[in-house]
This record gives structure tokens, C-alpha cells and sequence, in this order.
């Protein structure tokens, strides 16, 4: 049949179609010729009057079952089971008989479909393949069918969308999201789809990234699907998505966004909310600039500090130093001016120094002087007697040293002494961003150590550690600095309790500075750090013998007022009072904080450590009501400063915690103690002695409640940390075997208890003056196991 | 049409197709006996499409006759490869339902599809107002108001062909069979 003829067929079929017989055969013979076949037009008409399933039934009888036919087997892999299906194909679950492994495999339904989907296809496997990231499922292989359907086989991921998971470590969980993500970021690759469904977490808590079905290469810039076409996820994608924009790094930022939204549901800390709201930013370049920068914000939240978005830059900084104070805003602005303009008028000088040596003694006498000596309170008008004062001041200085981008070197510099200003007056947040900062700007030896230091001052060791030996290495090549480095690597692991390591470190930064011409306050530092070593080893004559000698050279060349000599003063207490002898402690440290008080202000961290250092040695005689307000100040003040996890503040709870127990409020020092354990056992992963001291603390909870069961576990585990982590015979082995006999002999195992009691008594007694209330107990203790011992020894 | 947008068109159709495909099996697997209704999933793949996508340039109408083209193309390639499969017996289905009609070697609808679909691209070759008409309004469930609106013709007109080209399709089924 021909269309014309078809066409004629129409016409009479619409004719006739609603005649009877009769009226059908009167029309056609009139209007057909003699010899028009009509056999057509009688099968039209025939159908027409039946029903027509095919038809008429609509598309029910025709649509396709749910699945399609798949092979059972694909390359060495048995299909087991259908796991979902996505925009662009479906995944099965697959074993692999001689690995007895699992894999997901993914297969292009309908490849034929158009050359671009394979294409698409093709891409994510390669993206997997390039890939190499424990947060990111692994390609395995990849094949294609007989017919032409392409497939591929890829780590099988067991767990349940990331949003299952909000609750309590819902950030943590997120950061490894965003670490994969900055991972696939790093190979130029944009997942441009990421959604709660495409990022599982394992029941061990692993994260694995999904799906990079629609990702995107950076560098591909002929790739078809920009524009594309539902290449996205609605509720996840980028306002650029939808507007068919370019897509980058910031595209996935934005995503990570809502998915941080929807973990955090409900009001959130004023931070997390500046957070979330920097990566939702409409306009991309308002967003985080990198997943990397929303990361760090996030350490920072998580750490207690100020994140570094800011809704707007200045604002939201000053308005917190002026909710904290209204007056002194006032008397700072007036300061902060002339810091502006000297720091403008240095800015222009550096500029304008064509000549290096110039800048360089601009650089050391001009800036770094002034500002040193003004926060520092060599200039006793504008000294630091307020500290909000000098943080505005700051915050302005770093505004000026923005200005100082045409000389990265100068930059550092005065970013590096910013950020020690903002350290030295306990503001770590923002001397972090500062410090950071600098090293970006230049990785130098200074630099490295200003920042490894500030990482110790945070209790970040590791970090520190790797800091300080990046500048020690740095700093032999170049030969340069050698001295300093080595001084502060000794002091990085010193404070990460690594004292054996220190040691011989110190000791060579000792040996180099003790040398002709060297600075006598660099000799001071390293002395201190290495005192400070053989304190905690418990070798207390030779760390008296150290700091008295740094003492004696702070004394000279910094006066007698000067806050390090307070530092000094404070070791030579804390000495005293391992020594048992308190009221001398208390004596030196009450020195300590006159001075402290007056140099950094009743607000700063040092101030806290010098209180809760008297406030111990009144605990241990007896002072107790004295003690406990002392104590509640400094906690208050470190926990604000560091946060509430930070071991600077453990060390005060530990405090209230003795005083609790002094006072007889059982309930109050439990808690307290529990606290001190768990913050400890975290910064120093089971391996401190400090961990020690906070179980021996607490079993001195259930001793006073004569739960002598619970105490002893506590006491050994104690003097199992001890073994580990202190020299054997060290003061405080002593203390924990005499309060172990003490719960033995509660429990009636006298031979025990008096092996324990007399062990703890020789150790104590070798150390500590005769009058210290252990030597007592255990005296009293031993008098009464052979006592009660006598009876059995005569049966 | 732009540059772009014979690719878009590639795009949308095959947009489509996964979307029917996608509501298609969802509304089986949540009732395997229910009605499908190719308006409803057409009308639902729109909405799903059309806020998620830069489809601006096309109408709904637009769209609809794309999906229809798409419907047909999804139905007559999972008959074909349903068909193929059965007559090889090489593969086999997770379809349980399915296998056990295999096994017991009873008639199924894929063969009917497939002529229909034969006979249907046969019509355009002779009227392809007319099979776009089928097109649209059994693939794509437009109502008829619809499809004159999408085709550029009078309602009557749709009702007409309808009916003529019902007949000759259904004559064309029975002739092959």
C-alpha cells in the first residue's frame, strides 16, 4: 500500500464508517468506480467494529516486568541480587567464587541508548580507577557483554546512608566526607552529586563515598554534560546547577553544605551556623574556596575555637570583644588608631625598601620591636594590663598586615608576631589563623617553630611534633636557626610527654648555646625545658639545679618583675610540692601569680595555672574553702580559653576534684575525677602518668566510700601506667602502693597489703619530708597488718 | 534550534526514558497487578523533570511527545530483548513470575507488542499524523486535547484518525498473526 492509496482509504473509511450496511454499499456505489478494490476498506471497517486488545487495554498489557534480564554471571562474578538502581544503570550484588569476595557491579542498562551515556558510563569507571582513597569505593574490574552492555566491578560498601547517622559523632563522620571529597578534588575531579544516598557509612563507622556517576573532570573542559540535563540532584545541587553554570570545587562545597544541614537539624552553635551558612553562600566565590577551608573551620569548631568564616569579615570579631567589654572599646579605639597608622607607615616603608637590607632591619627593628614591646609591656603606657584592648589593637594589626601582600616575607613576619602576641595573651583561636597564615606564606624555620609551639600550647602534639622537625631539618640544610629549632623540638616532645626523646635533644641545644656570644635568654629557654624533663621523670635535684640556673639569668636580664621569672618561680614550687613540702610550694607560687596577675591581666590562662597551683598546696593543708574558690576561678577561665576537653583544664579538675574529696562530697569528686580520666586518656591515648594519677584519684573516691572492690582495680591500674610511664621508685609509685595496701588490707589479704604498704613507704620516704600524711597512713597501715596478723601467725 | 539543543533533545529523550523506566517498575513493584497508567507516569516524570532540569525551552506539550517517543521506545526494547531471551533461553530472569512462564512455554505479550510497534512505523510511512496521534495518546497518555495541541490540529481531527488508524493497525495484527 501506497500513501496515496491509503489516503483514499481514509476518506471512504470515514464515509461509511458510522452507516448502516445497507447505507455503505448505496455510498460506495456511487462514489467508487466499477473496479476499486474494496477489501480493504471491508477489513478497516471490520476491525473497527471489534475490540482491540492491543489498543484498547491502554499500555498495562506491554510495560516490562521490574527487572530486566541480566546474566547470572558477569566476568568471575555471580550476580546474587539487585542493590539499586541509578541514573545511570543498575548495581547488583556480586561474588566472586575464588576470592569469596563480594563486589558491587555496575551495569549500563540500555547502552544503545546514545553514545553519550556509555560515554558517561565509561567516565565514572575511570574516575574510580584513578581514585585511590579508603573513604572512596574501590573499581575491581570491568568487562562488557557479548551485546555490548558495559559493566564494572566495585568495592561492595555494607552500611546505611550517612543521615541514619546523626547524633553525637555526625561532624566526625562528616569530616571524612569532606576529606574524600577534598581527596577527589585533589585529582580534579567534581562529584557534583553528593547526597546522602551516595555516602554510606560502614557499621564500623568508616565512610565510603558513592556513585561518581555524574562527577566532573576540572581539566575536561569538552565535556557534553555541562549543560546537562537533570545532572543533579534537586534538593543537594548548586544554585550554578540549576542555572547550567560551570560547576567546580565550590559546587560540591555547596552540596556538603546541605548534607551538614541535614545531620545538624534544630538550632545550632552560633559557629556551626556561620559554617554552614559560608558553604551555602548563593554566589559561589562567598562559599568556603575550598573543601579543605571548610574542614579547618570545622577543626576549629570542634576544637573550641572560633571558626574562620565570618559573615561579615571585621564585624563579627569586634562585636565579640565587645559584648565582652563595653568600655573598653571605647579607650581601644582610640589606640587601635595609632596602631592603624603605624602600621600603614611601616607597610609604605617596606615598600618603598628597594634594598633588602633595608627592608630586613625594617622588618627586625621596625615592626616586630614595636609590636613585641608594645603587647609584651615594654612600653608601659600602652602595655597589656588589658587584654581586650590589645586583641582589638591586634585585630586591627592583622587587617594592616593583609596590606603587606607585595612582600610575602615582610607578611610573614608580621603575621608570625601577631599570632605569638595573640598566643602569649592566651587568644589561641585567633593566633592559630595567624600562624597558619605566615606558614602559608612562607615555610621558614621561625614560622615552623611558631606554629609547632602554638600546636603544643592547643595540645595538638603529633601535629607539633611534625612541625618541629620539618624546622629542625629545614634549619640544618640551610644552617640556619639551628639552635632555636633544636630547642623547640625538645620542648614539642617534652610537652608530649616523650621525655627520653627530649633529653638528649635539650641537652645538644644546651651544649650549643652555652656556647661564646650565643643569647643568654635562648640558653635560659632551653634550661627550663629540660628542668622541665627531669621534673617529670621525677628527677627532682637535677631539674632544681636547671631552673635555678635559668632563674639566675632571667633575674639579670629581664628584672625581677618579668612574667618569665614567675614561670621559673612556679617550677621551683611545683618541685616543692611533689616534695611534699607545701607550705614552701605555696610560698613560691604566690610570688608567681603577683606577678602573673599584673602582667597578663586576672583573665589569661597563666593566671589560671598559677591558681590552681596554690590552690593545690592549700588543698594539701587542709585550706580547703580557701582553695576551692581559687580553683572555680581558674577552671572557669581554661575552660573558656581552651575548651572543655584540653588537659590544662583536667589539671584544674583534678583539683576540685581533691578538694571534693577533702570537703567530703563523694558524689562531686567522683565526677570531677571520672572527667579528668576521660580527657587524659584521650590527649594522651592510654600513655601518660597523668592517666595514673586520675585512677589513683578516683579509687580514693571508693576508698572514702569503703568500696574497696572498686578501689583496688583503679590503684593497679594506676601503678600498671606508673610502670610504664615513670621511672621505677618515682613518688608517685610510692603514694599508689600504700593507698593499694590500704584497700588489701580493708579487704583483709594482710600479706599483700603489707608487701604493698611497705614498698609505697620505703619509695615515699627516700623523697618526701617525714611529715607528709602518706608516710603517716602507711606507718599506721603496718602497725595494724601485724597486729591483725599476730592472731593467725600463732594458730 | 539552538546549537545545543539537538543534544538537549538527545538529553530529554533519554531523561525520560530512565524517569518512565524508573516510575514505570516503581509502581510495579509496589502492586504488581496495578494499572499503569501512561498519563500518570508521563504527568509524573514532567513534574519530576521539569523542577530539576534547565527544560525551560520546551513546553510540557513539548515534553510529553518526547516522552511518548520514549515510552514506546522503552517498551519495544524491553519486549525485544524479553523476546529474544526467551526464544534463546540463554539467560534467565531474577523475574521469578516471568521464569516460570518460560518454563511452561505459555504465550506472552511481547510478540503482540512487537508487531504492534511494526505496524505502527509502517503507518507513519503512510500517514504520520496519524501515528504520531498513537504515539502520543497510547504512549504518552495525552488526552486528546492534548495531542491536537502538541500536533497542531483540531480535536476532530485527532478523533478521526484515532479511530482510522485503530482500524488499521488492528487489521495489520490480526493480518500478521
Amino acid at each position: 500500500m501506497d500513501p496515496k492509496r491509503y489516503a483514499r482509504l481514509q476518506d471512504l473509511f470515514h464515509a461509511v464508517a458510522d452507516f448502516t450496511p445497507a447505507d455503505r454499499a448505496a455510498y460506495l456505489a456511487q462514489h467508487c468506480a466499477p473496479d476499486e478494490t474494496l477489501d480493504e476498506l471491508e477489513a478497516l471497517l471490520a476491525e473497527d467494529a471489534k475490540a482491540q486488545p492491543a489498543l484498547d487495554q491502554g499500555l498495562t498489557p506491554h510495560l516490562p516486568p521490574n527487572e530486566d534480564f541480566i546474566p547470572r554471571q558477569l566476568g568471575p562474578y555471580r550476580l546474587e541480587r539487585l542493590l539499586g538502581e541509578g541514573g545511570m544503570g543498575v548495581v547488583y550484588l556480586g561474588f566472586r567464587e575464588d576470592l569469596s569476595s563480594y563486589a558491587a557491579i555496575k551495569i549500563l542498562r540500555d547502552a544503545w541508548l546514545s553514545p553519550a551515556r556509555r560515554e558517561r558510563f565509561l567516565f565514572e569507571q575511570r574516575t574510580l580507577a584513578q581514585l585511590n582513597h579508603p573513604s572512596i569505593a574501590k573499581l575491581y574490574d570491568a568487562g562488557t557483554l557479548t551485546e555490548g552492555t558495559p559493566w564494572f566491578a566495585m568495592e561492595y560498601v555494607e552500611g546505611r546512608p550517612i543521615t541514619d547517622h546523626s547524633g553525637q559523632d555526625s561532624l566526625n563522620l562528616f569530616l571524612q566526607v569532606c576529606q574524600a571529597v577534598q581527596y577527589a578534588h585533589q585529582h580534579a575531579v567534581i562529584h557534583r552529586d553528593l547526597k546522602p544516598s551516595n555516602i554510606f557509612v560502614t557499621s564500623d563507622g568508616k565512610v565510603k563515598l558513592l556513585d561518581f556517576g555524574i562527577a566532573k573532570h576540572l581539566d575536561n573542559t569538552g565535556d557534553q554534560t555541562v549543560t546537562g540535563l537533570r545532572l543533579m540532584t534537586p534538593a543537594y545541587a548548586a544554585p550554578e546547577q540549576f542555572r547550567g553554570e560551570p560547576v567546580g570545587v565550590y559546587t560540591d562545597v555547596y552540596s556538603l553544605g546541605i548534607i551538614l544541614r541535614e545531620l545538624l537539624p534544630g538550632r545550632l552553635p552560633v559557629d556551626l551556623e556561620i559554617l554552614i551558612q559560608t558553604a551555602l553562600q548563593q554566589e559561589s566565590h562567598r562559599r568556603y574556596s575550598s573543601v579543605d577551608a571548610l574542614i579547618r573551620d570545622i577543626q576549629h569548631y570542634l576544637a573550641g575555637e572560633p571558626i574562620e568564616a565570618r559573615p561579615d569579615t571585621f564585624t563579627y570579631r569586634s562585636s565579640k570583644f565587645i559584648r565582652r567589654n563595653l568600655t573598653g572599646v571605647i579607650a581601644a579605639s582610640i589606640v587601635l588608631a595609632t596602631l592603624a597608622g603605624l602600621i600603614t607607615f611601616y607597610t609604605i616603608n617596606l615598600r618603598e625598601a628597594r634594598n633588602e637590607a633595608l627592608a630586613e632591619a625594617a622588618r627586625s627593628s621596625g615592626i616586630r620591636s614595636f609590636l613585641v614591646n608594645l603587647f609584651q609591656g615594654g612600653d608601659m603606657a600602652a602595655g597589656p594590663s588589658s587584654d581586650l584592648r590589645v586583641a582589638t589593637l591586634l585585630d586591627r594589626g592583622v587587617v594592616g598586615a593583609k596590606a603587606l601582600n607585595q612582600d610575602p616575607q615582610a607578611q610573614a613576619e608580621v603575621l608570625r608576631t601577631l599570632g605569638d602576641v595573640y598566643q602569649k595573651l592566651g587568644r589561641l583561636d585567633q593566633a592559630d589563623t595567624l600562624l597558619v597564615s605566615a606558614l602559608d606564606s612562607r615555610r621558614d624555620v621561625d614560622n615552623l617553630n611558631g606554629l609547632a609551639l602554638l600546636r603544643t600550647d592547643q595540645g595538638k602534639h603529633d601535629e607539633a611534633e611534625k612541625l618541629a622537625r620539618e624546622s629542625l631539618t629545614l634549619a640544618r640544610v640551610t644552617q640556619l636557626n639551628v639552635a632555636k629549632a633544636t630547642t623547640t623540638l625538645g620542648h614539642v616532645l617534652e610537652e608530649k610527654g616523650n621525655y627520653d626523646e627530649a633529653t638528649p635533644i635539650l641537652e645538644e641545644a644546651i651544649r650549643i648555646l652555652s656556647a661564646p656570644g650565643q643569647p643568654a635568654m635562648d640558653l635560659a629557654a632551653a634550661l627550663l625545658y629540660l628542668g622541665n624533663v627531669h621534673f617529670y621523670k621525677g628527677q627532682y635535684p637535677q631539674s632544681q639545679d636547671l631552673n635555678q640556673r635559668a632563674l639566675a639569668i632571667y633575674r639579670q636580664t629581664q628584672g625581677p618583675a618579668h612574667p618569665i621569672v614567675a614561670e621559673v618561680l612556679i617550677n621551683l614550687g611545683a618541685i616543692q610540692q611533689d616534695t611534699g613540702h607545701y607550705k614552701e610550694a605555696e610560698a613560691f607560687h604566690r610570688q608567681a601569680l603577683a606577678i602573673i596577675e599584673s602582667y597578663y591581666g586576672a583573665d589569661h590562662p597563666k593566671t589560671a595555672s598559677t591558681l590552681t597551683l596554690i590552690g593545690r598546696a592549700l588543698v594539701l593543708q587542709n585550706r580547703l574553702d580557701e582553695a576551692a574558690g581559687l580553683l572555680t576561678r581558674a577552671l572557669s577561665i581554661r575552660e573558656r580559653v581552651y575548651g572543655p576537653d584540653h588537659t590544662q583544664v583536667a589539671s584544674t579538675v583534678n583539683e576540685l576534684g581533691t578538694n571534693a574529696l577533702s570537703r567530703g562530697n563523694l558524689s562531686e569528686a567522683e565526677a570531677h575525677f571520672e572527667r579528668m580520666i576521660a580527657i587524659y586518656e584521650k590527649a594522651y591515648n592510654g600513655k601518660h602518668y597523668l592517666i595514673g594519677i586520675a585512677k589513683s584519684n578516683l579509687g580514693s573516691v571508693y576508698m572514702r566510700r569503703e568500696e574497696w572492690s572498686r578501689a583496688e582495680p583503679l590503684f593497679r591500674q594506676s601503678l600498671d601506667i606508673y610502670a610504664r610511664t615513670l621511672p621505677p621508685g618515682h613518688i608517685n609509685e610510692g603514694i599508689g602502693r600504700i593507698k593499694l595496701g590500704r584497700t588489701l588490707l580493708r579487704q583483709k589479704k594482710y600479706l599483700d597489703a603489707q608487701a604493698e604498704t611497705q614498698r609505697g613507704h620505703d619509695i615515699v620516704a627516700k623523697q618526701a619530708s617525714p611529715s607528709v600524711s602518706w608516710l603517716n597512713n602507711a606507718k599506721k597501715d603496718l602497725t595494724e597488718i601485724a597486729v591483725l596478723q599476730n592472731p593467725s601467725l600463732t594458730k | 534550534m539552538r546549537p545545543d539543543e539537538s543534544n538537549s533533545l538527545n538529553e530529554v529523550f533519554s531523561l525520560a526514558y530512565e524517569e518512565l523506566r524508573r516510575l514505570a517498575a516503581q509502581v510495579r513493584s509496589s502492586d504488581p497487578s496495578a494499572t499503569l497508567n501512561p498519563t500518570a507516569l508521563v504527568n509524573e516524570a514532567w513534574m519530576k523533570l521539569a523542577s530539576s532540569s534547565r527544560l525551560e525551552w520546551a513546553s510540557p506539550l513539548h515534553f510529553k511527545r518526547i516522552a511518548a517517543r520514549a515510552m514506546r521506545q522503552l517498551l519495544v526494547e524491553s519486549a525485544r530483548r524479553r523476546h529474544t531471551i526467551k526464544r534463546d533461553a540463554v539467560l534467565i530472569t531474577f523475574d521469578e513470575p516471568l521464569a516460570a512462564l518460560i518454563a511452561t512455554g505459555e504465550a506472552s505479550s511481547e510478540e503482540e507488542f512487537l508487531k504492534l510497534d511494526a505496524a505502527l512505523s509502517e503507518l507513519s510511512k503512510l500517514n504520520e499524523r496519524q501515528a504520531a496521534i498513537v504515539e502520543s495518546r497510547f504512549f504518552g497518555g495525552l488526552a486528546v486535547e492534548e495531542t491536537a495541541a502538541a500536533l497542531g490540529i483540531s480535536e476532530a481531527t485527532v478523533l478521526r484518525d484515532w479511530r482510522a488508524a485503530r482500524a488499521w493497525l488492528g487489521r495489520e495484527l490480526s493480518r500478521i498473526s
